[in-house]
């Protein structure tokens, strides 16, 4: 065994767990193996660090409890605030797409010029002489113009454009 | 359970209750990971803020004391993993006090303890000082396993690791460690040297 080292005997469990006999091949072979007698002091060293930093305990201050407290007030305040936020966000994007859409309408409406008529729509306005704006803004001035031939051209001519 | 239910419908005092019971558990538990009382307060703070917002969770399977040593293992190991690591330790980093230690516990004195409290303070400092040198993980099993003397089970509990990754890392962990402190013994210039 003295050929042997030890480093996985002493890292392999814990320094205080090591057995008697473990003791034995331990010291036998450091008297012999400088390398592994530095290895197992150090080993004996960590090991006493380590159960002096364990030992050190701190207990709570006695204002803990209400800072942590005070804390998650503080976090759920900071949640209500961004939740409304949020709320908030989602309602200004709403309503400012709703006027976006009226304002959009409102410029088809009244201000874009109307486009070229169909020839077929052209040709029967032609022949009416009048628009349905004017038939519904101005309703008075058509009932005298409107004859009865006109009206009976204008359905037949439909129905034939249908059938053709 | 009957706190964590009333906590988790929002009472605050049935919260500050849980915090009463389990406050003292979870402060020695962080104060096995940090060596000043801000860095602990921090972590139990952490881990308490933590806990109220997962109460919903916490099914009263298991204990509540386990659940949040749990809480606590994690919120640990994230603050060290956060937290810069050291470089290397070097004997020229030691102070009067750490070597004079060093000195007084090489070869068969090691096993001894020693009593005197600023003693021991010194050796914790400069505990805290070789294990900030190691990666948190490291850190964390060194100080459960050989500090606390847990069982590889009990890690097993603490962490949700696998068997095997915790005995692997408390293999690799103490090798790191005692070539840390090796290191230091090896470039150590002697008493009648440094006088």
């Amino acid at each position: 065994m003295n050929d042997k080292h030890i480093l996985d005997l002493i890292e392999n469990t814990t320094f205080n767990s090591l057995s008697e006999s473990e003791l034995n091949t331990i010291r036998l072979h450091t008297a012999e193996c400088s390398s592994c007698q530095k290895a197992f002091a150090a080993a004996s060293i960590s090991s006493l660090l380590l159960k002096e930093r364990t030992a050190e305990v701190f207990e709570p201050s006695p204002f803990f409890h209400t800072r942590v407290l005070a804390h998650l007030r503080e976090r759920q305040a900071a949640n209500e605030t961004w939740a409304w936020h949020c709320i908030w966000r989602a309602t200004a994007a709403l309503a400012s797409s709703m006027v976006a859409t009226v304002a959009a309408l409102a410029v088809l409406t009244f201000v874009i010029p109307d486009g070229p008529l169909s020839p077929d729509f052209a040709e029967t306005s032609a022949r009416n002489a009048y628009s349905a704006e004017e038939v519904i803004l101005n309703p008075g001035d058509f009932d005298e113009q409107a004859s009865d031939g006109s009206v009976l051209t204008t359905l037949y001519d439909a129905a034939e454009d249908g059938t053709k | 359970m009957e706190l964590a239910r009333l906590a988790r419908a929002g009472d605050e005092s049935a919260f500050e209750e849980i915090m009463r019971r389990y406050s003292p558990r979870v402060f020695r538990f962080a104060s096995r990971f940090f060596n000043q009382r801000s860095l602990v307060e921090e972590a139990a703070q952490e881990v308490f803020l933590k806990a109220f917002t997962e109460l919903g969770s916490f099914e009263g399977r298991g204990s509540m004391e386990g659940w949040l040593t749990r809480i606590t293992t994690h919120t640990c190991l994230n603050l060290l993993r956060s937290a810069k690591r050291r470089p290397e330790l070097t004997v020229s980093d030691l102070t009067e006090n750490e070597t004079t230690w060093l000195d007084s516990n090489m070869g068969e004195a090691a096993a001894e303890r020693h009593k005197s409290s600023e003693r021991s303070l010194v050796a914790a400092d400069l505990a805290g000082r070789v294990l900030q040198t190691l990666s948190p993980d490291d850190q964390l099993v060194l100080t459960l396993i050989d500090g606390e003397d847990n069982s590889v089970k009990e890690v097993v509990e603490m962490t949700g690791w696998s068997e095997s990754k915790v005995k692997v890392q408390a293999f690799r962990a103490r090798r790191r460690m005692r070539e840390a402190v090796e290191k230091l013994l090896g470039h150590k210039p002697s008493a009648a040297a440094r006088t």
